[in-house]
């Protein structure tokens, strides 16, 4: 056999909570690369927050030794991939590094959205196939039923997939036996120019950019003068290797088959996009890899520091974290209400959530965010067109011939017993129904156009709360559409706070305006003069609400000589000031604007 | 001679009120043994008031109308055999109605108690049982008139403001009826939810109390009611006959020197500022060593005092006196404060007296928005 035969890259797709980081966790212990006791909890998932979040966010890699039946040791590389909608481009650029995937579905859920979207995914990058029934020690399992839906609902045989329970690691050596029988091996050529896929980096402070190729074809090595081919950088290589499970080894050389990373003295992720191809800098591959799009972000947000002198730390710490995040975009915004801050793209509210709580937890900074929005096209009068990713920066609306707003879509799957109530939910957030097919007797797959600016909000929380979690969703961008849309804007002591502007479609404008002002309204504490609160379009009024004047605060008494707690009570008064922020005249603390952005429906 | 304050503190009661974060133990059993505690720490105190004369005592809990008047006589014997104490001096106690009787009152006035407080809150029994109080608008009234009788001259009732579910009404009829006895002094308070007690972990209780307007009015109709009736503010929430002022109290909002004895005392004496652990049991087992049972024990610097002065002063209706200010601290005080008064100044929160500042009753309203924002509790803050 030759290097490339016993080689098999593959990577683990599921829908999510359908198991697919302990099937990982396993096959990192049956291979022997990890004991049961030295793994904590997953290895893979890396991140705190993944953890605490139970999902993936970014893809990682580990090299795996294997012993199989036929007596020959073989090299896994698992690939693992993000599992939220919100990193789509992610999941497939690291599909593209393998030559298959394992497709696991829970034994007691069967096949939902994002099974089918990675599994389309997979299919598009050419990927084999092996599908594992999962959660087979569940009293609730259909091992039969599963495999058949597979067959019917997805298309592929499942006749004899493995069924196994990744939690007691039953029938997982079917697995591994599996991915030596059914997944290809690599077939590159070795002495071709160099041809590796980017499909993860994370900045290291002391190597600078570690990067997660694929060697498709030619190979690697210290001293290579490479070249990113979409970016045009180019480096000298400092050193290659591979990813164990415990972290970084070294070795001579990467060569075509191996999934590897490579350091070379690289300052930020934005020299090596996920999806760019490595070349060698004399002698280019004659392709790059297709596919390649830098990621766009979808969803747009203010950033700031609730401390304005923070402002300057929060940037050190968004050029950080793009460092490793080439989806996370920023430029300097301000704001009359928040003063000096950041407008930031994301991939989508997960993404966004994420980097906030990041930001907050890893630097320590106390953040003011303001509500989301996505981006609206905009075509003047004078038949200028302009995208709009900032409500702030809305034109007023006899400066507008035609406004549209990005919709995506949507595919939604159900137990039928929800579909009544999943479809009045797509319809409150003016979702346009396509279509509806039965997958089996039970469930049904919903089609429906949405805007994106109403599911970037709680859409999943709202499907999850009408479905008793079981409903799915998954979507994807599906250019605009022409919408009657308004700028709602704020005003607080008479004055527009732009950071809470936002667009909102013309037949919505009247509910929300009502519930922001009565938001601020339980949230802006009582000032020394009467603040109203007023909701407007253009210059009308819709909704207004009124914080009376502060006339009383807390007279504690003050007997005994406990002068010191007073005294702290005070101070602690202070403080509490002190993060509040001015907009205008009035004093509101941070948290305000949080309030005003959760506020959505029910 | 300098003049100095002696606090008692008796933790006990016969039962806890629901809001009351004050430190009290219900268990009476360990009345006696505490007693001698007391003794023997008001003793061990004999040296350092050599140079001081005392000309208020004042004995707080708690209930110090549990005890007896022989355990009240012991207690005072010791701070005459340790103190000097001065013949005109004010010496308190309060009581609570429905623990006084005819001859613990007139043993309480033998003991040379010249002035009581007595706990009413208010007058209206519904609201007296849901603030878990042990007495009947009866019980005070009878307690009143007994101590009268026995000869006090000088009494002051606690009445309760922004209790959940009084009216502006029943505050009235409260004030009417206390007034109408006479008393020389009202202390008249809001109800705060204390975070360790059973109403503020009660958000029933919360939802129940006044509304901010409601205790607005409340506490500015009240000061009018208790004002024309010749009882004038002197501070936030005490009220006086002219010249019935309470001596001791003023001593804390004067930045003036207090000892404090028992658990839970606080103490400024020698520039120093010092409390004791809220822990009956360690007290009784070594009362007379002080450093054992501090809880907290500094000496504030200048500033620290300056600050502090100011947060005090202006409680008083008769607010900072500038020209004091500057002799105290060594510190301008229209320099340091002017810039950051002015938007009070200027709505009339704060008003310029002869002398200096004072609270208007709007401004005592919001007195610790007021103080929070002027004052600059951070050592290095210039």
């Amino acid at each position: 056999m030759t290097r490339q035969e016993k080689i098999r890259n593959f990577s683990i797709i599921a829908h999510i909570d359908h198991g697919k980081s302990t099937l990982a966790d396993r096959i990192l212990e049956a291979t022997r690369s990890v004991s049961s006791r030295e793994m904590e909890q997953q290895l893979l998932d890396n991140m705190d927050i993944e953890r605490e979040r139970g999902i993936t966010i970014k893809a990682r890699a580990v090299k795996l030794n294997y012993e199989a039946k036929d007596g020959e040791t073989y090299e896994f590389n698992l690939i693992d991939t993000p599992g939220h909608v919100d990193f789509n481009y992610e999941v497939s650029r690291s599909l593209g590094a393998c030559e298959g995937a394992l497709l696991v579905v829970d034994a007691t859920q069967g096949v939902e959205a994002q099974t089918l979207a990675n599994t389309y995914l997979a299919l598009e990058n050419n990927l084999e196939i092996v599908p594992v029934i999962n959660k087979i020690d569940l009293p609730s399992a259909d091992i039969e039923g599963v495999r058949r839906e597979i067959e019917e609902v997805i298309g592929i045989p499942a006749e004899d997939c493995p069924a196994v329970s990744a939690k007691t690691g039953l029938n997982i050596g079917d697995v591994l036996e599996k991915i030596v029988s059914d997944i290809p091996a690599p077939r590159g050529d070795e002495t071709a120019p160099l041809k590796a896929l980017i499909f993860d980096s994370y900045y290291d402070s002391y190597r600078g950019v570690v990067v997660y190729v694929r060697v498709k074809d030619g190979s690697v090595r210290s001293g290579s003068k490479i070249k990113m081919m979409n970016t045009g950088a180019q480096f000298d290589v400092v050193e290659v290797g591979v990813m164990s499970a415990f972290g970084l080894v070294p070795t001579a050389e990467l060569s075509a088959g191996e999934v590897g990373y490579i350091t070379a003295s690289i300052k930020s992720v934005a020299d090596t996009r996920v999806g760019d191809t490595v070349t060698e800098a004399e002698r280019q591959t004659a392709e790059p890899f297709p596919g390649f799009k830098p990621a766009l972000p979808m969803v747009f947000a203010g950033i700031y520091p609730a401390d304005s002198a923070k402002y300057p730390d929060l940037r050190d710490a968004l050029e950080k974290l793009r460092l490793n995040d080439a989806a996370l975009t920023f430029e300097p915004e301000t704001s009359a209400a928040l003063g000096f801050g950041f407008r930031c793209g994301f991939l989508g509210l997960l993404h966004m959530e994420i980097i906030a709580e990041r930001l907050e937890r890893e630097f320590g900074l106390d953040l003011v965010t303001t509500a989301p929005s996505v981006i609206y096209k905009v075509t003047y009068k004078n038949g200028e067109v302009k995208y709009i990713d900032n409500p702030a920066n809305y034109p007023p609306a006899d400066e507008i011939a035609l406004a549209e707003e990005p919709v995506v879509k949507g595919s939604i799957i159900t137990p039928t017993e929800y579909v009544g109530g999943i479809m009045e939910l797509c319809k409150e957030r003016r979702g346009i129904f396509v279509d509806m097919k039965y997958l089996d007797k039970t469930r049904v797959e919903l089609h429906y156009i949405l805007p994106l600016g109403e599911i970037v909000y709680d859409f999943f929380d709202a499907l999850k709360s009408r479905s008793k979690g079981y409903a799915s969703l998954d979507y994807e961008l599906d250019g605009y559409r022409e919408s009657r849309l308004v700028k709602l804007d704020i005003l607080l002591n008479m004055e527009v706070v732009d950071a809470l502007s936002f667009i909102v479609h013309a037949d919505k404008a009247y509910a929300r305006g009502r519930k922001i002002v009565e938001a601020l309204k339980e949230n802006i504490p009582r000032q020394l003069f009467e603040v109203p609160i007023q909701a407007a379009i253009g210059g009308r009024v819709i909704a207004r609400e009124t914080v009376k004047a502060m006339r009383k605060d807390v007279l504690a008494k003050c007997y005994g000589g406990d002068i010191t707690r007073k005294k702290k009570l005070l101070e602690k008064q202070k403080e509490g000031k002190k993060r509040m922020r001015r907009l205008g005249s009035v004093e509101v603390p941070p948290e305000t604007f949080m309030a005003v952005l959760k506020l959505d429906d029910e | 001679m300098d003049k100095l304050g002696i606090y008692i503190h008796i933790p006990f009661c016969v039962r806890k009120c629901a809001y009351c974060d004050f430190y009290s133990i219900e268990d009476m059993d360990r009345r006696t043994a505490y007693v001698e505690a007391l003794v023997s720490q008001i003793r061990s105190f004999r040296s350092m008031g050599t140079r001081h004369v005392v000309d208020s005592v004042y004995i707080g809990g708690g209930t110090p109308s549990v005890l007896s008047g022989e355990e009240m006589g012991r207690i005072l014997a010791a701070v005459r055999s340790s103190f000097s104490v001065s013949r005109e001096a004010e010496i308190t106690a309060e009581a609570n109605p429905g623990t006084l009787d005819t001859s613990k009152l007139s043993a309480y006035r033998e003991a040379g108690i010249n002035r009581l407080s007595i706990g009413l809150q208010s007058a209206d029994n519904g609201e007296l049982k849901m603030l878990s109080r042990i007495h009947t608008r009866e019980d005070f009234e009878s307690s009143f008139l007994l101590a009268r009788l026995e000869g006090f001259e000088n009494i002051n009732v606690d009445v309760m403001y922004a209790l959940p579910g009084q009216s502006e009404d029943t505050l009235a009829a409260t004030l009417d009826y206390v007034m109408a006895l006479e008393p020389e002094h009202i202390s008249f308070y809001g109800l705060k939810l204390e975070p360790d007690t059973p109403f503020g972990r009660d958000p029933g209780i919360a939802a129940d109390v006044p509304s901010e307007d409601v205790q607005y009015e409340m506490y500015l109709s009240a000061a009018k009611k208790m004002e024309d009736a010749g009882f004038m503010q002197y501070e936030i929430s005490n009220f006086a006959k002219l010249g019935m002022e309470c001596r001791h109290n003023l001593k804390y909002w004067s930045c003036e020197e207090y000892l404090g004895f028992g658990p839970g005392a606080y103490s400024f004496f020698g520039g120093r500022m010092f409390s004791y652990a809220k822990d009956i049991t360690r007290f009784i087992a070594m009362p007379e060593d002080s450093v054992a049972l501090f809880e907290e024990n500094y000496i504030p610097t200048d500033k620290e005092l300056a600050v502090q002065y100011v947060m005090l002063g202006f409680r008083l209706k008769r607010g900072i006196d500038t020209a004091e200010y500057e002799a105290r601290f060594d510190d301008d005080f229209d320099m340091r404060y002017q810039e950051k008064m002015k938007p009070f100044l200027l709505k009339k929160y704060i008003l310029k007296t002869k002398s200096g500042y004072r609270l208007s009753k709007r401004g005592m309203l919001i007195s610790n928005y007021i103080l929070s924002e002027i004052l600059d509790f951070k050592e290095d803050a210039e």
